[in-house]
């Protein structure tokens, strides 16, 4: 039982999918996240346990080596799509509240910008960690903030911007959150912003990678 | 008749002239000034001497020595060539093309000059309009570069209050780079066409860029504009009038109109590309009937932005790296000891060190060292391995994305020519083994400054061709397409 849970802690570090996909080489032939997930639901393994001692151990490997540059996008990418498919098994068990999620996270690149390939990484990992992922995707103003806030509240927001002609659309995002829910805890992140910038315009903390986001929103969880 | 070949850096040009001729007349075509004319008193035509000989009399022995100058610094206007030699010229220590190819026209009457309006670099030639000469060439740093080196920080200065200054800026600049032409020869200008990128054409005809700072980047502002030197602050006359080419899309301008006119692929049955490795990278493909075309993130990196060591191909700078009995060996410019790594070279690194097995497929250092050292004191970190995976895969995912939109597959590109400054000195076989493009490196082909090419074809042409090529053309937004990101992270690991 702890063996299948260790195989598939190493499947989703390793970004091993199903067993006919061919990364990594050194897990060749062998079974994927995709299996792994339906025998250990098959063996009785509670679904709660799978994603604390499966995924998200093996998300934090990965967000841990990537913010010390031991791996790069693809094979985050590739992590994130294991995780997705034994995600994908335990579907069921979320909806019927057999596994409680750490809270609610909605993510979306800023107003005026369309790049989601950061903001797609950061939720990926932060759903790896544990939450739940409400991605409103690009372009996104302050109404639908607002909005998904009043469909989901007491989540957490994360702004996302790649240009530092967008970013400055953060603040004005900020303010109109502050106006409708003052409590709420926003995390910003992308290349051009900085802590300065977080600072100035009155957000909750700025995450310099997907792993430094998911470590705050575990903080302000417990 | 003895011959002697010179080699001029940080140009790359090589070219043959007869013994004892006056350097002064080889690097007068280069666009090189001799503002004391020739007094030996301003010494703004110094060249450092980096290989062969040029001997020195004792007059100008003495001004060399009154310049504060180093032994192995000449006056050009002073020099004579009697051996093979290679110059460094100082007035070129930043990296500019001027282009000097030969292409069909049909002969006009009197004198034009064509504008090569780059983020980075101004570049202008006199021509003859009856034969297509070349009279004089001037080159110059775009002065818009103190407002940020790429196209973002430019229109974000723009929003932030620098408008006129920005506009008075590159109109005086081009003005100032004619009249140095028309200084040397006293003709009266037909016509300035003028090329440049969608941003540089709307600061230069004072157009509002702030639309283009955020989704959905759009513009009306894309036509041709015309000017009278009058409205521009230029004090010389000129016939019929000042053209700006139009833009094909927000971010894809008359440079790269230019270009399409200079590989004449709107004519061709077969399809060709074209990558334009400037500032900003911009990619065509197409044929007589169809042409897409798109802008991508791809320029910084491989003009030293973002690696640590990364410069720009200047004296002390690796320009290429070979794999000598599996020893790495460097060509520095200026023969000197290497201070860092030009955008060439990083390409020559990541292929070689892939050979060597010591980065793997993933863009992994495989020792899992921070960094590995190329040569000497130059090193790669992982980081900087993983920038220029982001800069080839945005070239790689560019040209599968225009591929797919034209439905065709990529063995039906026929040939592939890529332009732009630092695209003159890459080393295709490794650009080919980075996966940066995925086709046959018989089928690539360097064609240097195109846009300089297409805006002296347009000088002879006038708006004929613009026009076809714009009625075929199709813009597109690389991450509009639904699978940018698959694609995109797909061309960021390295062939097998």
């Amino acid at each position: 039982m702890e063996e299948l849970l260790e195989k598939l802690l190493e499947a989703v570090e390793f970004g091993k999918v199903d067993k006919k996909s061919p990364y990594p080489p050194q897990l060749r032939d062998m079974d994927g996240a995709h299996e792994l997930t339906i025998r250990a639901i098959e063996t009785g393994i509670k679904p709660q346990k799978i994603l604390e001692e499966a995924l998200i151990p093996a998300m934090e490997r990965v967000g841990k080596k990537f913010a010390e540059c031991k791996i790069f996008v693809p094979q985050m990418l590739m992590s994130a799509r294991a995780m997705g498919s034994s995600m994908f098994q335990l579907k069921p068990y979320f909806a019927s509240g057999a596994i409680k999620t750490k809270g609610t996270f909605i993510i979306g690149t800023v107003k005026g910008d369309l790049h989601d390939i950061g903001k797609n990484l950061v939720s990926m990992m932060v759903e790896g960690g544990g939450w739940s992922i409400v991605d409103l995707g690009v372009d996104v103003g302050a109404d639908k903030f607002v909005e998904a806030l009043k469909n989901n509240p007491g989540a957490v927001i994360g702004l996302s911007a790649l240009l530092t002609t967008t970013m400055v659309n953060m603040g004005e995002i900020v303010a109109n959150i502050r106006e409708q829910a003052p409590e709420t805890k926003i995390l910003i992140g992308g290349a051009p912003v900085n802590d300065d910038f977080c600072q100035k315009i009155g957000a909750d903390f700025y995450a310099p990678d997907p792993q430094k986001a998911v470590e705050y929103l575990n903080r302000i969880a417990s | 008749m003895k011959k002697h070949t010179i080699t001029l850096h940080p140009l790359g040009k090589e070219l043959q002239v007869n013994d004892q001729t006056p350097l002064i007349d080889v690097l007068h075509e280069f666009g090189i000034e001799f503002p004391c004319g020739g007094k030996g008193t301003c010494g703004k035509c110094r060249v450092r001497l980096l290989g062969g000989e040029i001997e020195t009399t004792p007059t100008h022995r003495q001004k060399i020595e009154q310049l504060g100058l180093g032994t192995d610094w000449r006056l050009a206007c002073f020099s004579r060539c009697t051996s093979d030699i290679i110059l460094e010229i100082e007035q070129f220590n930043h990296l500019i093309l001027a282009d000097e190819s030969e292409f069909d026209f049909t002969p006009g009457e009197g004198f034009g000059v064509a504008v090569d309006l780059g983020t980075t670099t101004l570049v202008a030639q006199l021509i003859d309009l009856s034969s297509a000469k070349v009279l004089a060439v001037e080159t110059m740093l775009n002065p818009q570069v103190k407002f940020g080196a790429d196209l973002i920080s430019r229109i974000q200065a723009w929003m932030d209050g620098n408008a006129n200054e920005m506009v008075q800026l590159i109109r005086s600049a081009i003005g100032t780079m004619i009249r140095l032409m028309l200084k040397k020869h006293e003709v009266e200008l037909k016509k300035v066409t003028i090329v440049g990128n969608t941003t540089m054409q709307l600061i230069f005809s004072n157009c509002d860029v702030s639309s283009l700072s955020s989704y959905p980047f759009h513009t009306n502002d894309l036509g041709l504009k015309s000017f009278d030197p009058a409205d521009l602050g230029w004090n010389f006359n000129v016939q019929e009038n000042v053209q700006f080419f139009p833009s094909i899309g927000s971010f894809v301008g008359s440079d790269i109109l230019a270009g399409i006119a200079a590989t004449s692929l709107y004519q061709k049955e077969d399809y060709t590309a074209l990558i334009d490795l400037g500032t900003n990278g911009e990619i065509v493909i197409g044929n007589k009937n169809q042409i897409v075309c798109a802008s991508t993130a791809a320029g910084p990196a491989f003009e030293g932005a973002n690696i640590s060591m990364g410069m720009r191909a200047v004296t002390g700078a690796i320009s290429s790296l070979n794999l000598v009995e599996n020893k790495i060996v460097a060509s520095v410019i200026g023969n000197t000891v290497p201070k860092g790594i030009c955008g060439s070279a990083l390409i020559d690194a990541v292929a070689i060190l892939r050979e060597l097995d010591q980065v793997g497929m993933f863009g992994e250092i495989n020792s899992g060292a921070p960094q590995i050292s190329i040569t000497g004191k130059v090193m790669l970190t992982q980081r900087d391995i993983n920038e220029f995976q982001l800069a080839k895969a945005a070239i790689a995912a560019g040209l599968t994305i225009l591929t797919n939109q034209l439905s065709i597959q990529p063995a039906a590109i026929h040939e592939i020519y890529i332009a732009g400054g630092f695209g003159s000195y890459i080393n295709i076989g490794n650009v080919v083994a980075t996966g940066m493009i995925e086709h046959d490196p018989s089928k690539i082909h360097k064609m240097g400054n195109t846009a300089l090419i297409g805006a002296k074809m347009f000088l002879f042409a006038d708006r004929g061709p613009a026009d076809q090529i714009l009625a075929i053309t199709r813009h597109i937004n690389l991450e509009g397409d639904p699978n940018f990101q698959d694609i995109y992270v797909d061309k960021m690991l390295f062939p097998i």
